[in-house]
């Protein structure tokens, strides 16, 4: 019978079984250089100015312009890695509400949502940047795509062969702004009813998010859908304008806007809050915990200067709201004080 | 008193390690979760719909799918051919798509406009927005545990039993049936719970295909925009609960025969 004797290998025996000298510098060489690359840049400020990681979450239309408004800031400031994650705008507040993620700038598609969610224990001010307009989108696929115009597309849409999609107004102020875009149509085209009926049609192609729409597009799963102009513009998809009586563009009719109210989830299950009808305004606001406040700053005063970033904001569909008017202009950064009223 | 080998010693604090990563953040869930929270959330019927719905939908595409990828596994354990290595290479390739990508697949291949689409339609089927919408979508990011699970199952039965079988006069369909399954049974069942529990947790796939109706995954993210962590992780917790207990009611059955068979021995 054999004699199991007990022995303790030494590592380097172990190692040697396993692994050629050669090769365990390969894999130590290979660890050090992945760990080197992907270690924390730290936000420290250099010498020559801001620089370190800066972390941006967005609503998911401004996908398109800030990532070109990101390109043209790292020209001037080579040192910042603008790090952007794009979500809901709901969805973002919530990251930073409730999972307590660094953030610097949270941008988002309804001024509201900050102002409900982040202000004051998160955030203490709140500056409007930028409006849209909703919009009916459609590809060249799209049936009827030759037909249809920004007068017979209420009927277009309700074809049993017509395909449209939104987003969730619980989710999305793309979503409620659609229904509200909707309640306006009714009573502008004097067509009773027809808020329900667009409700009530193709809610199999309904989504959390305005930007998911886009997949629905360009797959050809939907010939129309609800969403902002600037969009389109980015995505080169062909639009309809709609009258400023609905679109939700056109600060001179806010009391229009104002008239149609949509009812969303509320802070809890079962809960409902109330939406009342807008011009839409996109804003932005640096947390009061921003890790990297110093190229928070400077990206914000980037953002704003009507030469930089509203430029880009403009070319890629979204007109201008700097400077607008703010309830607490003394909370205000000095250095963002000239792109907001008193 | 038995003594443990510095190895054996080595391997268990490893295992140990290992089992403590993935019990930590689930317990730390849990932990977070307070029981009123999670009866309340127990109680909700749109809670209860929807884990109901994601099971049966996973189940449903399992099964479904189970009965032509089970046959594909035997030829890739049996059958040399040319290309071979490129198939096996294609089998894996659900797994590593990134889960929107796979999504927008789907929805390609789904859509009115498509075969499958108009193929469907002709019978009143619309794939998006339906549950079986929702099924294609879990069974393409899952198959591969399945087809990979059962090809190893029937690697492992000896051909020889096979050729003893045919020899004997059984057709290549009894051979196997009564054969070549059985004896892979164990490895399948394994897959068919692999994929079962894939199919389950698969969200971005999903909610390109289908928003509504809402799978558990798709709830729980809306939940957190909606309403926040407070109201999202009971859902979780309980969709974990639930799971864990179909995960191991199942793999008690699928053990039962093979410990009665060696009990007796």
């Amino acid at each position: 019978m054999q004699n199991h004797s007990y022995r303790f290998y030494t590592f380097a025996e172990i190692s040697g079984m396993f692994l050629k000298p050669f090769h365990s510098l390969i894999i130590t060489t290979f660890l050090l250089v992945f760990f080197a690359w992907f270690s924390p840049k730290g936000t420290c400020q250099s010498a020559a100015g801001i620089a370190g990681d800066l972390v941006i979450f967005h609503a998911g239309s401004l996908s398109v312009p800030f990532k070109e408004i990101a390109a043209e800031f790292k020209k001037l400031h080579p040192e910042v890695n603008i790090l952007m994650e794009a979500a809901g705008s709901v969805a973002s507040a919530r990251k930073i509400t409730d999972l307590g993620k660094p953030c610097d700038i949270m941008a988002s598609a309804d001024y509201s949502v900050i102002d409900n969610m982040l202000v004051p224990k998160f955030a203490d001010w709140n500056i409007k940047f930028a409006g849209n307009e909703m919009c009916v989108v459609y590809s060249e696929k799209a049936r009827y795509a030759s037909q249809v115009n920004s007068g017979n597309w209420t009927e277009i849409l309700q074809k049993p062969d017509v395909a449209f999609g939104r987003s969730d107004p619980n989710s999305d102020p793309c979503g409620y702004r659609t229904v509200m875009m909707l309640q306006l149509a009714e009573k502008y085209y004097k067509k009773p009813g027809l808020k329900n009926r667009f409700l009530q049609k193709d809610q199999i192609y309904m989504r959390p998010k305005e930007t998911d729409l886009l997949a629905l597009i360009e797959t050809g799963t939907v010939d129309y859908i609800f969403i902002y102009r600037s969009v389109a513009i980015q995505h080169k998809l062909k639009y309809l304008t709609l009258p400023d009586q609905i679109n939700l563009k056109n600060p001179a009719f806010a009391s229009e806007y104002a008239s149609v109210k949509v009812e969303i989830n509320g802070k809890k299950p079962g809960e409902k809050e109330t939406m009342s009808g807008e011009p839409m305004i996109y804003s932005f606001t640096i947390l009061r915990d921003a890790p990297n406040k110093a190229a928070a700053l400077t990206f914000a005063g980037f953002l704003l200067s009507r030469d930089k970033g509203m430029k880009i904001m403009l070319k890629n569909g979204q007109p201008s709201v700097v400077p607008t008017k703010v309830d607490n202009y003394e909370k205000i950064p000095a250095e963002l004080k000239p792109f907001v009223k008193k | 008193m038995k003594r443990l080998s510095p190895f054996q010693l080595a391997i268990t604090l490893a295992a140990a390690l290992i089992l403590l990563f993935i019990v930590a953040p689930l317990a730390g869930m849990f932990v977070a979760t307070s029981p009123s929270d999670l009866f309340s959330t127990a109680r909700d019927a749109e809670v209860q719909q929807s884990i109901r719905l994601t099971i049966w939908i996973s189940l449903a595409a399992t099964v479904f799918f189970a009965i032509a990828a089970i046959p594909l596994a035997y030829l890739l354990a049996r059958k040399d051919f040319p290309l071979k290595s490129l198939v096996a290479g294609i089998i894996d390739l659900p797994v590593v798509i990134p889960h929107s990508a796979a999504g927008i697949a789907i929805l390609g291949f789904v859509s009115r406009d498509s075969v499958v689409g108009k193929m469907g339609s002709a019978i009143g089927l619309n794939f998006v927005g339906h549950p079986a919408g929702i099924a294609v979508a879990m069974a393409f990011v899952s198959l591969p545990f399945l087809i990979n699970a059962a090809r190893d199952g029937f690697s492992g039965v000896p051909v020889r039993l096979e050729k003893a079988a045919l020899t004997l006069g059984a057709s290549p369909a009894r051979v196997f049936f009564t054969i070549s399954l059985p004896l892979a049974w164990r490895s399948i069942v394994s897959g068919l719970i692999l994929m079962f529990a894939r199919g389950m947790s698969e969200f971005g796939a999903v909610i390109m295909v289908a928003y509504h109706p809402m799978i558990t995954p798709v709830l729980i993210y809306e939940r957190f925009g909606a309403f926040g962590l407070q109201y999202a992780q009971p859902v979780s917790v309980l969709f974990i609960l639930i799971s864990l207990s179909v995960f191991i009611a199942l793999r008690l059955l699928a053990r039962n025969k093979k410990q009665k068979t060696a009990a007796d021995a």
